[in-house]
Parts: C-alpha cells; structure tokens; sequence
C-alpha cells in the first residue's frame, strides 16, 4: 500500500516539476508548484499512515504544508499583479532582468 | 490496520484520477478547465487522505482547494491572452529539459518508494482528528501560531504589493491588455 | 444504515424539499394567484422548461455547461449527508461531518462560476464574478459560525453537536450563530436579497443563457441547495431532531420547515444590496462578528 502511495506520489510531483519548469506563464507555473505540494501532502500522510504509529505530529506537517500553500499562492499572485502592473509582463520571457 | 482490497481499490482509483487530472491541467488551453483539472487532482487526493483515515485533513484540503482555485481561474482569465483557449496554444519554454526533469524526479522518487524499506507501524483506530488537536494546542502550539504569523504576515506584504495605491503603479494601469509579442516585454 | 439507504433517503429528502421550498416561495410572491396554482407551480415550470426549445450561444464551454448544474446538484446532496434526521446512527453520521458540509458549500462557488464561464458570453460571466466576490466574502464568517457550534460539542460529528444540545439550543446559547448562518448561506445558494449572480439587471445573470433541460436541472439544484441549508442550520442551531412528544424526524421536519420558510419569505421581501456594498458587508460587519461568536462561545465552552 504505502509503495502505491509513494508511486502515485511521486507521479504527481513529476508532472508538477514539469509544469513548473515548462510553462511560461506564471500562474501556469504556480500550478505545477502546487502540484507538487499536492505530492508533498499525500507522501507526508503516507508516512504518518503507514510508519509513524499515528504520530500526531505528521498530521501537523500537513497543516504547515497547507499554510506554505496559502501563502505561496497569496505571494504569488501579489507579485505577478506588481509585475503586470509596473512592466505589462504576464509570462517569464518578458522578465529578462529583475531590477528595473 | 491492514488495509482490506477495498481500500487498495480506492487509493488506486482516487491515485489514477489525481494523476491524469494533474497531467490534464498542462493539456488543456482553457485556462478554467486547467484550474479547475488541478482541483479535480486536490480533490482525488483528498480522498485518498480520507480513505487513509485522515478524514479531517482531507476534507480541509479539498475545502481550502475550492477557493483557491477559483482564485486562480480567475487571475488565470486575467492574465492570459487567449484564456478560453479557443485557438489552440502552447506557451511552453525548455520543453525536452523540462519532460526529462519531470519524467526524472518521477523514475528516481518511485524507485526509493518501491526499492526502500520502511517500518511498519501502522496508525491506531482511533479517531486522529483529537490528537492532531492536542497536538496543535499543546506540544507544537509554537509552530502553529508561527504558520498563523506567517500567514498575517503574507497577507500584509500582499496588500502591500498589489494595493491600489501601491508602490508599483494605479490599478487601472494594469487594465490594458498585454501585449502579444514576447521580445519587445521589459520597457522600463 | 447501508450506503445505498442513505442515498435514498437523501435524494428524496431534497426533491420533496426543493418541492416544498418552490411552493413556499410561490406563495410569497402574492396571494392572488392562490395556493392551488402555487401547489402545480413547479410541475408546471418543470414541464415547461423540458418541452422549451433549447438555446444555445457561439462556442460555449459545452462540457462545463452540462456538468455544473448537476455539479450543484451532487455538492447539495453530499452536504446534506452528514445531517442526521432522527435519533443517533440513523443517517451517515461521519466524524468530521461539519467539514464535509463546509467543503461542499464552499464548491458550489467552482459550481456557479463555471456556470457562468460556460455559454461564453458577457452577462453570466458577470454573474460568475460577481459570486466569487460573494463567497469569497462571506465563506469565512460562514465557515466560523459553523464550526463553532462543534465547540460546546467538542466533536465535529453533526450527531454529536445535536446531541450537546439536549439542554440548551444554540440559537439561545450562540445567538449571534444562527443570523449570521442565515445571511451567508442565503449568500452562498444565491438566493433573496443576495441573488446579485442571476440579478435582473444582468438580464439573469449565470442563468441568462441557459434554457430547457440545463435551467431545469440548474433551478432544481438550488432548491436543494436551500433545502440542504436549511437542514443544517435547524440541525446544528435549533437543536435538529430534539424536541417534546413528537417523533424525532418530525422535529427534525418542522424546523426544517420553518428555516426554509424564513428564507423565502426574506428572499421575497427585503431589498437588494450591491455587489461592492455586499462586499465591504461581509468583511467589515459579518468576519468580526462571527470572530466575536467563536470567541463568547469558546468563553462558554470553557
């Protein structure tokens, strides 16, 4: 059981790792990088299941990764709205350097 | 517990679906239906979570995922040219770097799943949802109240960045469209 | 009971429900019409909607649009799951209940923004804009008042909460629970004074395009919805299937009865707010007082 998880998992995080570096768009690219937090929940409940003898503290691990989530998605989208604002850039060519 | 065929079966069907909908979000040209494929890909997890009685987990990582990914539809929408995609498009970069990199971390991260032994300790019967309370409220309330922190924090330098009457520009600036040519970006 | 039991006794629990709900509202529209007219309305309607030639637009999202009403549908169903409608054990009495009605309701904003993203045209994706800002604004508070109620519970089954009611509802012990619960799920099912998404002025909003089958389907499911919310609200705020001398189930009926009652006859009589007012309304007045009732009621509890 815990191999199937591990498997799936680690499907998941490859097409996430794949979006992240293959999109050109920067929400596109948030999409893989949540993707692969998607992973990162599953493998760490996974672990708590399977190894851990339901220590509790794998359950708080996904609480935290859930709060990375929001805050990723939250920082994200404040930068790209920043960035689109001062440059009308929307995808990552048009950000060739990052000082102005 | 052991886990009966049942279980085997769900966490296999419920894996099939997150995976195939996660590869949908990079396949599909409408920006809705990307978003709302990855949480499809949330969703399946979530009841994988479930079925590996982490009910509460589960159902607070498809409840949170709702809301999330409308969000990003919607900034999707904004920020895309096309986001109905009703002409087909591919805006992808490094593409043959980018599928060995995903097709890599796949092969080495199932290969440790598969080859390592782990212990089998398995989680007890009894409802997880109270310890993981006890545990937020008691030993690690430290790293719960940081996540919270960190949390106001981020929504502060959010605003910050993309308030009104922020540092980098009005709001109505950023109502033209962008536009279609890449190399000319960068004009500042 | 067995899985395909409570699928039973849910389904027909929300179409007599929505059926109930649609005469309730018919007859607040005016008593000039009567209550037999009111009594075949949604037959009527119904078989109207079936046999009405059916639009189309340019290139909708032809996938989308077949599956969100019935999307709507499926969320009502499963938040209605884990409401128990007599004593403990009967009905789908999971531990985390109240999270998975919380998931649902807050799905059904994927449910009506793909309905108006879908006909691929300007006015329902309005509606759809409009519900995020909606629920975006109003699902914390929502989400507060309700998860409240598993404080004095001390557990998060909907069972449970009932049961931590046998002295005292939370309506008396919580009050600011059941008005604040009222306002957002009004919000949440589009429904009364917060009907902004299908608003007249967006010539029907999200629903402006859809016809036959599709509004059919559509309508019904938000009949469900309220009666879906209606549900939980009597259950975890009026005490659910607690009550003197008669059967549990028909408390359970009653109270049902009159949240949905209340909640149409609001939707008929009080006026519209705008979407930017509604907007500053749930962040400025709605999230600080559900924090005050999470706060009296852990005050409470302790």
């Amino acid at each position: 059981m815990i191999d199937l998880l591990l498997v799936i998992a680690a499907a998941i995080f490859g097409i996430g790792v794949y979006g992240a570096l293959s999109q050109q768009s920067f929400v596109m690219i948030m999409m893989g990088l949540e993707l692969m937090l998607n992973a990162a929940v599953l493998v760490v409940v996974t672990f708590w299941w399977g190894t851990t003898g339901g220590n509790p503290s794998g359950q708080l691990l996904v609480i935290v990764i859930l709060a990375v989530m929001a805050i990723e998605a939250a920082i994200g989208f404040a930068l790209v709205t920043a960035v689109y604002r001062s440059r009308k850039a929307d995808i990552t060519e048009k950000l060739k350097k990052l000082r102005n | 517990m052991t886990p009966g065929p049942l279980a085997y079966f769900l966490v296999a069907a419920f894996g099939i679906g997150a995976v195939v909908s996660g590869w949908l979000v990079f396949r599909t040209d409408s920006m809705l239906r990307a978003a709302y494929w990855l949480m499809v890909s949330f969703v399946a997890v979530g009841a994988m979570l479930v079925v590996l009685d982490a009910q509460f987990l589960g159902l607070i990582l498809i409840l949170m995922m709702s809301g999330e990914m409308t969000i990003m539809a919607i900034f999707m929408i904004m920020f895309m040219m096309n986001p109905a995609g009703l002409n087909p498009m591919t805006m992808v970069h490094q593409h043959r770097t980018s599928i060995i990199a995903g097709v890599g971390s796949f092969l080495v991260l199932a290969w440790v799943g598969v080859v390592a032994e782990f212990p089998n300790r398995p989680a007890p019967l009894e409802d997880p949802t109270i310890a993981l309370g006890e545990e937020l409220l008691g030993r690690s309330m430290l790293v719960f109240e940081s996540a919270g922190v960190a949390l106001l924090a981020v929504m502060i330098g959010a605003i910050a960045l993309a308030a009104k009457q922020g540092r980098f520009g009005d709001a109505f600036e950023g109502s033209e469209e962008p536009d279609m040519d890449v190399a000319s970006g960068d004009r500042t | 009971m067995t899985a395909l039991g409570i699928l039973v006794q849910v389904m027909a629990l929300l179409v007599v429900g929505a059926y109930i709900f649609v005469v309730a509202d018919r007859l607040m529209v005016g008593t000039e019409t009567g209550v037999r007219a009111a009594l075949v309305y949604p037959v009527r309607r119904l078989s109207f909607l079936l046999l009405q030639p059916v639009t189309t637009t340019e290139r909708p999202d032809f996938e989308a649009w077949i599956l969100a009403p019935s999307l709507l549908f499926g969320l009502a169903a499963v938040g209605a799951v884990p409401i128990p409608l007599d004593a403990p054990s009967a009905g789908g009495d999971i531990p985390a209940g109240l999270v998975l009605f919380g998931a649902a309701m807050l799905i059904v904003l994927v449910a009506v923004y793909i309905f108006g993203w879908a006909p691929n045209s300007a006015l329902p994706m309005i509606g759809g804009y409009r519900f995020a800002a909606m629920v975006l604004s109003v699902g914390i508070p929502f989400s507060l008042v309700v998860l409240t109620t598993a404080i004095p519970a001390e557990s998060l089954s909907v069972g449970m909460i009932v049961e931590a009611q046998s002295n005292l509802w939370f309506v008396i012990e919580q009050p600011l629970g059941l008005p604040i619960y009222l306002v957002t799920a009004a919000a949440i099912a589009f429904w009364g004074p917060f009907d902004l998404p299908e608003g007249s002025d967006l010539a029907g909003g999200i629903a402006a395009e859809a016809s036959g089958p599709r509004l059919a389907t559509w309508r019904f499911a938000r009949a469900a919805l309220m009666v879906t919310l209606a549900l939980m609200g009597q259950a975890v705020f009026l005490g659910g299937y607690l009550g003197p001398v008669l059967p549990g189930w028909l408390w359970t009926v009653i109270k049902t009865l009159i949240l949905l009652v209340i909640l149409a006859s609001a939707g008929r009589t009080l006026a519209r707010m705008r979407v930017q007012r509604f907007v500053w309304f749930g962040w400025v007045i709605l999230l600080p007082l559900a924090l005050v009732d999470v706060f009296l009621s852990g005050w409470i509890a302790l």
